[in-house]
């Protein structure tokens, strides 16, 4: 009885509206290269309008560098992206900034601003050089702040907030910065599992195109409509949840034992994984399988 | 406190010129303000020229240098996002005094400093004839041109960097302070010692000289740098939450560091050349007011602290040692130490 509470509240199950067959982000053989090594080597991938994208890879895969691809802090050695059929080179720092939204990992120490401040931050590539704050403004940096439940908040030091709070005041900025296209690189670092999960259902509430990097496996299969794993700079699969995330993958990515098995709630994958590593050959010999 | 603010800025154009060697007084300056206001007919010559000529240009400068040299450090801390940044402590300001002496040498031709420790002693600029005609426009072109020079060789030192780290640029803008204050030394010592004594004078910073006629560079300057600053706020402000954050909020961040310390060095360039090397209030300025004014956007307010703070130094300056006049530079660089100190140990105990 209560699984079935819990089932139609989630927002896993729901169908997105603005799911449309276009195409948000087309990358076409990236590569990026420096000091003579090879980071990201031939990348390819689409996200569709209004779907959530999972980047998942084991640390050092390329997954933050990709990311700055996406959002033009490195360039690219190869490869062309495209947002909405345009080329990203071609969009001037604050055109691009107007269509894409990003939320960095860590945010630097020397910081004194407010909150509703940092939020309206997100205005910085919509005006021009003398444009105050309208009340249009002020309202939409209003609504944000709802929107993440920092309402409460919006007069503190940002330096003051919780980890999560911080987080959630990221994606207000963000928000308010009406992007087409968020791109969040690990949204859910350092948060317990309640602000894991509630960042990004609010992420997927929004209703625009999502790319977000996730360590969380099973977070990454229960909120994300696609997942690209990367392993060594390189496209190790893409596709549904259940598509990429089977054991051997696991196995040969992440070089851990993990069991797979449909989630009792949304059906998608579930990865337990299994612990110490003297009895791993054991089991696995045992069952029957490889790695 | 917005409110003590307000009332110390009415009063202290008031105040602060019925401070100084003639005995004028409080009363004496509202009276002749309102004659001036008013256009009457002035009852004390004496008095009248004293604040108008002198006292009134001098206050203003003072005030105009403290909000330039105030906004270049709050600039400066933000963009390059060291909080211990100050056109002072970056070299700046020397790289400034060594341009401007530079050209004083060209300029006053044979013999170095025979003529220049003339101009020098009639105020560099307020002296008469062709001279002062060349060195109105070429002291500040060649301050700006040191004071940019210096910006480059420290952003060289220190990387034009992400992550370059606070102690690292200090560290360069110091190293390049010391070689410029090294080829200023070398210059003054081919000097005759009466000009060096006056360029010491003028280097150690001072409002002496100050007449309605200096007043109109600075200030124009200075004006003109408040509004661009203004006009950039939401990208200097993107910027002090990191160069990869402004970057996705759509600031060319190379080109604005770039131009912001150019900006940073010309304001520099033009007070050095003005009234000499003031040190520290760049540094002093912005944190206060951040302490006093928690959670604002304090570009207006901290021109207006800092050129608070400079009038009140100079009154200082003037009142300090009976009829004798000590250089602001003196003034500002015991305060300003003592704060640089502060801010260190409060890093420290953060950290």
């Amino acid at each position: 009885m209560k699984l079935s509470a819990i089932q139609t509240n989630s927002p896993v199950n729901d169908t997105n509206p603005s799911l449309s067959p276009s195409i948000a982000l087309n990358v076409s053989q990236l590569s990026w290269c420096i000091d003579g090594k090879t980071i990201l080597s031939n990348i390819n991938f689409t996200l569709p309008t209004g779907q959530m994208l999972g980047l998942i890879g084991p640390n050092g895969a390329g997954k933050s560098s990709l990311l700055r691809c996406l959002y033009r802090f490195v360039r690219p050695t190869q490869g062309k992206i495209t947002l909405f059929d345009q080329d990203i080179e071609r969009l001037s720092p604050k055109a691009f900034a107007c269509r894409v939204a990003v939320v960095q990992q860590d945010t630097p120490h020397y910081f004194d601003l407010t909150t509703e401040q940092l939020v309206s931050m997100g205005l910085t590539p919509h005006k021009g050089m003398f444009d105050t704050n309208s009340s249009c403004d002020g309202e939409r940096i209003a609504k944000a702040l709802e929107k993440v439940g920092l309402s409460h908040k919006m007069h503190q030091q940002y330096e003051h907030l919780s980890g999560g709070e911080k987080q959630r005041a990221l994606i207000a900025r963000a928000i308010v910065q009406q992007p087409q296209l968020l791109i969040l690189d690990e949204p859910t670092n350092h948060l317990d599992v309640r602000y894991q999960i509630q960042i990004l259902e609010l992420v997927r509430s929004l209703g625009i195109s999502v790319i977000a990097s996730i360590h969380d496996l099973n977070l990454a299969s229960a909120l994300c409509d696609s997942l690209l794993l990367i392993h060594n700079g390189e496209v190790s699969a893409m596709g549904t949840p259940t598509e990429v995330l089977t054991e051997a993958r696991i196995g040969d990515v992440f070089g851990v034992c993990a069991k797979v098995s449909p989630h009792p709630q949304h059906k998608k994958p579930l990865i337990s994984y299994f612990y110490g590593y003297h009895d791993l050959t054991h089991h696995m010999a045992e069952r029957g399988e490889g790695g | 406190m917005l409110v003590a603010l307000g009332i110390i800025t009415l009063i202290t154009p008031i105040a602060a010129t019925s401070f100084g060697a003639a005995n004028i007084s409080f009363i004496d300056v509202i009276q002749v303000f309102i004659n001036k206001i008013a256009n009457l007919t002035q009852a004390n010559g004496m008095t009248e020229r004293i604040v108008m000529e002198l006292r009134l240009p001098r206050i203003l400068l003072a005030f105009v240098a403290g909000a330039g040299l105030s906004l270049a450090g709050s600039v400066l801390q933000t963009v390059t996002r060291n909080p211990l940044a100050d056109p002072y402590l970056f070299g700046i300001s020397s790289g400034a005094s060594f341009g401007a002496v530079v050209m004083l040498t060209i300029f006053t031709g044979s013999g170095f400093f025979d003529n220049a420790g003339m101009a020098a002693n009639s105020g560099i600029f307020s002296g008469s004839g062709a001279l002062s005609g060349l060195l109105w426009f070429s002291l500040p072109f060649g301050a700006f041109i040191g004071a940019s020079l210096s910006v480059l060789i420290v952003l060289a030192l220190s990387g034009l960097g992400l992550n370059s780290q606070v102690e690292r640029m200090l560290l360069s803008g110091v190293a390049t302070s010391f070689m410029f204050g090294a080829l200023t030394s070398l210059l003054l010592y081919f000097a005759s010692p009466q000009a060096t004594a006056s360029v010491l004078f003028w280097s150690l910073g001072s409002f002496a000289k100050a007449s309605w006629s200096l007043l109109v560079l600075p200030t124009l300057v200075i004006g003109a740098s408040l509004f661009i600053i203004l006009g950039m706020k939401r990208q200097i402000m993107a910027l002090q939450a990191g160069d990869e954050t402004a970057h996705t909020l759509g600031v060319n961040v190379p080109k604005l560091r770039l131009n912001m310390l150019l900006l940073c060095s010309l304001i520099t360039a033009i007070l050095v050349a003005t009234c000499g090397g003031i040190g520290f209030v760049g540094l002093m300025i912005p944190h206060t007011v951040r302490m006093l004014f928690p959670g604002r956007q304090p570009i207006i307010l901290t021109a207006l602290v800092g050129g608070l703070f400079m009038v009140w130094i100079d009154v200082l300056a003037r009142c300090l040692l009976g009829n004798q006049e000590l250089p602001v530079g003196i003034i500002t660089a015991a305060i300003g130490s003592m704060f640089f100190l502060l801010i260190l140990r409060k890093r420290r105990v953060m950290a």
